[in-house]
């Protein structure tokens, strides 16, 4: 099973897993998702364009391409934001729409060349186009940019979280800025021909994403989303791999949304499981507190403090079945049941404990 | 290096205009902030005030002055400087407990390369202490309230140390208890020898909580000792026709005298 190509995937896959995963925490965190997807898209000519230059598919030809048109666009997205005062959104969604038809004209025309069939994984990605030679720069690169993280951790850090603060204290902010930028930019060319342009991005969000759901800190978020991406990665490489003629990047990026929809759903805390849980927990607490304040009132309204009150009062009252609600704070020691008073009484009497009465004045008292 | 110019004001302003789009948002201020002092910048919606604090710091480019702090340029003077940004200016579910925010005010005198050590770590409690905040250390801010997100900011600000501070609207959405804890812990810097400067939006405490004052509606409309600052003329000048809405017209505490 374990054949030397797959061997080279599955690497491959987890060293673009682990860069994307490390700086789309950045990317999602600085809100520039879709930033992400103009580098990405727009890498499209970039890669084309490099491919006809240097006549061939080398690495670092179609790298220094596709960088180049990434840049391009982020400036094309600068003057159309500040000389022309279009609005972010929208400057980023006519940029991405712009190079990324660009390039598939480009592609177009390039098709006629020989050789150039290979060309097309780049749209959706082909782990089975790494080539055991890729696999050396590859690690190279990822270990330049994940050691450039490290180096500015602080200052990323900062930049990210306050970017004023860190202009303030006199850090070079545009500078920091544009090196973080061109790290994530690097990250994504490096990871065009496995997971392709049209869907590179989300390898980088939704491991973030995911990550942002069970830790506290910056540190654990950038590791846990290097492991999901590195999880996502490989089984979406291996899983393309076996099943022949499979793009990978789809496959990648529907394992890496299967682990973000478990982490929305399940992780402790700030999952949906967890929330919906604390308001049911919450609903239950208040219930208790209706209960004891009718027993209360009742007690009151007879102006005896011994007074029993009825089940199916309460119920009534209440409307709805209190017996469930009676029996766990009978459990709890707040009410108690009194002795029948009459035959013909069929429903239990309660009234409140003195840990009742607390409990109820500690609550804030009568509803 | 060049030298000192102006070096007895904390912060002095000279001829400073910003300008976004082509309208000017603050026109030829001149400002002299003497040292020692606890200032507050009053004006209304729209003076510019933040955008003054802003251009201070050199985070808005002014078209035209400068600006000097204790006689240096601003990018000389940022470890005598601290800053307390408007706390909604920031996200607050980022990843990070109370701690790492005081933390991050460090990271300017760190320099590059260089990680938080223990006595750093130690010096970032010391300021949550200073704040009521020790026990929210580990906290995630994503968990705070609006009054200690405002404190977690302010204390990094005071783990800086620095000499001159400035805070933008530090009291606007926090409740009562919580301004007087920050007021107090603003005079008792000030006490200490340090020159605060707060972007302040309530006209009724000024006189409670300042001794200098700086009036602004783009342009400067006084300065100085709230005690000869604060008075109808000048607030009919900075207010114009809103100030029969605030209503706001005593004349100054017979308390700031002590202070001014």
């Amino acid at each position: 099973m374990l054949n030397p190509t797959l061997v080279t995937v599955i690497l491959a896959a987890s060293l673009i897993g682990a860069l994307a995963g490390v700086l789309g925490t950045f990317l999602v965190l600085r809100g520039q998702s879709l930033l992400g997807d103009v580098i990405s898209h727009a890498a499209l000519p970039g890669v084309v364009g490099g491919f006809l230059a240097s006549g061939g598919r080398g690495f670092a030809a179609i790298l220094a391409g596709a960088l180049v048109s990434g840049a391009l666009a982020g400036l094309t997205v600068q003057l159309l934001r500040r000389g022309a005062g279009v609005k972010a959104d929208a400057a980023l969604g006519t940029v991405l729409s712009l190079f990324f038809a660009a390039g598939v004209v480009l592609l177009s025309v390039a098709q006629l060349q020989p050789g150039a069939a290979g060309l097309t994984v780049f749209l959706f990605g082909q782990a089975a186009s790494v080539l055991r030679a890729d696999l050396l720069p590859m690690a190279l690169v990822t270990l330049l940019v994940l050691g450039s993280v490290a180096v500015f951790w602080k200052e990323f850090q900062l930049i990210t979280f306050d970017r004023e603060a860190a202009q303030a204290q006199g850090l070079p902010v545009p500078l920091l800025e544009t090196l973080l930028t061109v790290l994530i930019a690097i990250t994504i060319v490096l990871g065009l021909a496995l997971a392709g342009v049209v869907l590179m991005v989300a390898l980088l969000i939704a491991p973030a994403v995911a990550a942002r759901q069970w830790v506290r800190g910056l540190g654990p978020m950038v590791f846990l989303s290097a492991a999901i991406g590195i999880l996502a990665g490989a089984s979406g490489a291996f899983l393309s791999a076996i099943g022949d003629g499979v793009a990978t990047g789809p496959v990648m990026v529907l394992m890496a949304s299967l682990l973000t929809t478990l982490s929305l759903l399940f992780a402790p805390d700030r999952g949906v499981v967890a929330r919906w849980m604390r308001q049911v927990r919450a609903r239950k607490s208040l219930r208790g507190r209706q209960v004891l304040a009718a027993l209360d009132g009742l007690r009151l309204d007879h102006q005896n403090p011994a007074y029993g009150s009825d089940q199916a009062m309460l119920d009534a009252y209440l409307g709805t079945d209190a017996r469930p609600v009676l029996d766990r704070l009978q459990r709890e020691g707040l009410i108690r049941a009194q002795a029948p008073v009459a035959p013909e009484a069929r429903s239990t009497r309660w009234e409140l404990t003195d840990a009742g009465i607390a409990q109820l004045a500690e609550s804030g008292g009568r509803i | 290096m060049s030298g000192l110019h102006e070096p007895q004001f904390a912060c002095h302003v000279e001829d400073l205009t910003v300008s976004y789009r082509e309208r000017p948002v603050l026109w030829d201020i001149d400002l002299d902030i003497p040292p020692g002092v606890m200032a507050a910048i009053v004006g209304p919606n729209g003076a510019g005030k933040s955008t003054l604090i802003k251009a201070i710091l050199g985070l808005v480019k002014p078209v035209a002055g400068h600006v000097r702090i204790f006689g240096l340029p601003v990018d000389e003077a940022r470890r005598r400087i601290a800053y307390v940004p408007q706390r909604q200016s920031v996200d607050w579910d980022f990843p990070a407990t109370v701690r790492d925010v005081v933390l991050m005010g460090l990271y300017g005198q760190l320099g590059w390369f260089r990680r938080p050590s223990k006595a750093d770590r130690a010096r970032a409690m010391r300021a949550l202490e200073e704040v009521g905040m020790q026990d929210y250390a580990a906290r995630p801010i994503s968990q705070l309230s609006g009054g200690q997100q405002q404190r977690a900011f302010i204390a990094r600000a005071l783990v800086q140390e620095a000499e001159l501070l400035f805070l933008d609207e530090p009291m606007a959405g926090v409740d009562a208890v919580t301004e007087a804890a920050i007021v107090t812990l603003l005079k008792a810097q000030r006490d200490a020898g340090r020159t605060v400067v707060v972007v302040h939006h309530d006209l009724q405490t000024v006189s409670k909580y300042f001794d200098w004052l700086v009036m602004l509606n783009q342009r400067i409309i006084a300065q100085g000792p709230v005690s000869e600052v604060y008075s109808e003329a000048n607030l009919r000048a900075a207010y114009g026709g809103q100030l029969a809405l605030i209503g706001a017209l005593a004349s100054p505490d017979p308390e700031t005298g002590e202070n001014a």
